[in-house]
């Protein structure tokens, strides 16, 4: 197995580098499509507070006077050093201003992660053990879910839980309370995918013959169900991690506009209104090698997770 | 909600196929109302109300809905329900555009990779785990701002962003044909391979793309949506669900600004995923 696995790893990791490579050429002729001018334009409106000394630093620092194709090779060898450049509007390093913005988008996305989980969990258990009524009501929550825009429910909750029975206030939107709401609104999309698959995978593993076997033993449904039957149905969900971590990205950029936060999404909404394209540019090309990365570590693990997934098989898939 | 995660829906599922004979269940039926009168609403808006979606009656400024306005009105005395059913066409059809581009794009490709492999399939497949590796709704806020912010533009940033799942279901779903030994067995006659594509490999394989598109419907008008809601559409007057909703907040005495084209909607997709869920498991 071992040297096998090194070989898999190995491969995965290499596909993962040049997947990141691409997504950032990929990202950087999609904002690109804007013409040069545009960009200067900005730069030289009376609003940017910006000298003519200013302007031509950050000209001369992107090469804006010269073909996208040297403005793309002097990007990437900096993106490649760790070098995110310097925004349009604030002059502030990209760096910093995403580091700024990390740690309450950070909280924000875990928070929703573990509500996530715990919705996901909840009604596929429900819908597996609850009695036949409820069960069939729980089964259609998922695309209930689904149906709702993120932007809905973050107003819905703000309208009830801030406006009428004041729990939190829309002004202090880093409370606990105000967190918690978002987190919710952001978890509500991501744990349907999670619940389906988890109520798919548990479908199938109840009717396995260990399952039988462990019944006959005399375990209760619960006991049946965190002992033998979670595990592997949740290890289709493994697969999903770097979906829901792309899920909670995008759905960050509602979710914080609507309460306020300040955050990676928020910083991507002004970038787009400000036509800032190196804050654009780093926050897209981050969120990829985020993905990626998670990706990877789920590929990785799946393998050690279960023996039964062949490692020279899923190395060619 | 963005486009990447249907396909890991649609593979939970295990593999999809359509009745044809069956009894339809009333939620389906009900949910085919639904999309028949939002289609309605798109073809013949001025059939479904006689105000104006532009012009209000200044005299009732933010009224609560009642008979003679089911939706309540604006800050400008406008007819919420007039709004919400004049916005229909643009919501609609831009979403009916997005789906095209991923259905078109993403079959081409999947199909390509699939049905001849080797390096166009290595190629193919690099290309497309880009188009993954962005955030589906960061790709198409990237794409939508680079276009300039109108419908038309969130609609095909939509489109791009959803190619990738189409071509990977594609791409799935014609391996899985290709293999079959009627496929060989047109080899065998003497067909070529753009025969074998087309009669066989195609027929055989489109079902669960088709599946994927109808589902992926109720996911664009979503996304586009949230798009409008950002303010990536087009401005007002025009009346996408998204922008009302968006332009509804901040009046806070008058929260079926909001509530209105929320629900319109919510009914939509839902009945949209009801009807993608009946196509693939008929129940």
């Amino acid at each position: 197995m071992s040297s096998g696995y090194g070989r898999f790893a190995l491969a995965r990791a290499g596909q993962a580098a040049v997947v990141v490579l691409l997504a950032y050429v990929l990202t950087f002729l999609v904002i690109s499509v804007l013409p040069g001018d545009a960009i200067t334009n900005s730069l030289r409106d009376p609003q940017s507070g910006l000298s003519e000394a200013d302007i031509q630093r950050i000209v001369s620092y992107y090469g804006l006077d010269q073909p996208v194709l040297v403005q793309l090779a002097l990007s990437l060898g900096r993106f490649l050093t760790g070098e995110l450049g310097f925004s349009l509007q604030s002059n502030l390093a990209v760096s910093q201003i995403v580091g700024d913005a990390l740690p309450s988008t950070l909280t924000l996305a875990s928070t929703a992660l573990f509500i996530a989980v715990a919705f996901a969990v909840a009604i596929a258990y429900g819908a597996h053990y609850a009695p036949p009524r409820w069960a069939g009501i729980l089964r259609c929550i998922p695309s209930f879910f689904l149906s709702v825009p993120n932007f809905v429910i973050g107003l819905v909750l703000i309208e009830l839980f801030a406006f009428r029975l004041h729990s939190f206030t829309t002004t202090d939107p880093n409370s606990a309370t105000a967190t918690l709401f978002a987190a919710v609104t952001l978890a509500i999309p991501v744990s349907a995918p999670l619940a389906e698959v988890l109520i798919a995978g548990l479908d199938h593993e109840s009717r396995q013959e260990y399952a039988l076997v462990a019944r006959s033993r005399g375990l209760t449904g619960a006991q049946l169900f965190a002992r033998h039957l979670v595990k592997p149905s949740a290890l289709p969900s493994v697969a999903m991690i770097a979906l829901i971590v792309g899920e909670l990205l995008g759905g960050s950029v509602i979710t914080e506009t609507i309460f306020g936060r300040d955050g990676i999404g928020t910083v991507v909404q002004k970038a787009v209104t400000g036509e800032d394209q190196p804050v654009l540019q780093a926050v897209v090309s981050l969120s990829a090698v985020v993905f990626v990365a998670v990706n990877l570590a789920a590929d990785l693990l799946t393998p050690l997770l279960d023996p039964r997934v062949n490692v020279r098989e899923a190395a060619n898939a | 909600m963005s486009a990447d995660l249907n396909f890991a829906r649609l593979r939970s599922d295990g593999a999809a196929s359509i009745r044809t004979r069956a009894a339809i269940p009333p939620t389906v039926l009900m949910s085919l109302l639904v999309v028949l009168v939002v289609v309605l609403w798109s073809l013949f808006p001025s059939v479904f109300t006689g105000y104006s979606p532009v012009n209000g009656d200044t005299g009732s400024k933010l009224d609560s809905p009642s008979l003679q306005h089911w939706f309540g009105t604006d800050y400008l005395g406008r007819d919420q329900y007039a709004r919400v059913v004049y916005g229909t066409a643009s919501s609609v059809t831009s979403a009916l555009v997005a789906v095209a581009i991923g259905l078109v794009a993403g079959s081409a490709i999947g199909l390509a990779s699939g049905f001849r492999g080797g390096w166009l399939d290595a190629t193919l497949g690099r290309f497309v785990d880009v188009l993954l590796a962005i955030p589906g709704f960061l790709l198409a806020v990237v794409i939508v701002s680079s276009l300039g912010f109108q419908t038309i533009n969130a609609a095909i940033a939509t489109g791009v962003s959803a190619v990738a799942v189409f071509a990977r279901l594609m791409r799935a779903e014609v391996i899985r044909v290709r293999r079959s030994t009627f496929v060989e067995a047109s080899y065998l006659e003497g067909g070529n391979r753009l025969q074998a594509l087309l009669t066989h490999v195609l027929p055989n394989a489109y079902r669960p793309v088709l599946v994927l598109a109808v589902l992926q419907f109720g996911t664009s008008i979503l996304v586009i949506a949230s798009l409008a809601f950002l303010g990536y559409g087009d401005p007002p007057p025009s009346s996408d669900w998204g922008l009302l909703v968006a332009s509804g907040k901040t009046y806070v005495t008058a929260p079926w600004l909001v509530y209105a084209p929320a629900l319109v909607i919510v009914a939509t997709v839902l009945s949209i995923n009801r009807i993608s869920r009946w196509l693939r498991n008929p129940s």
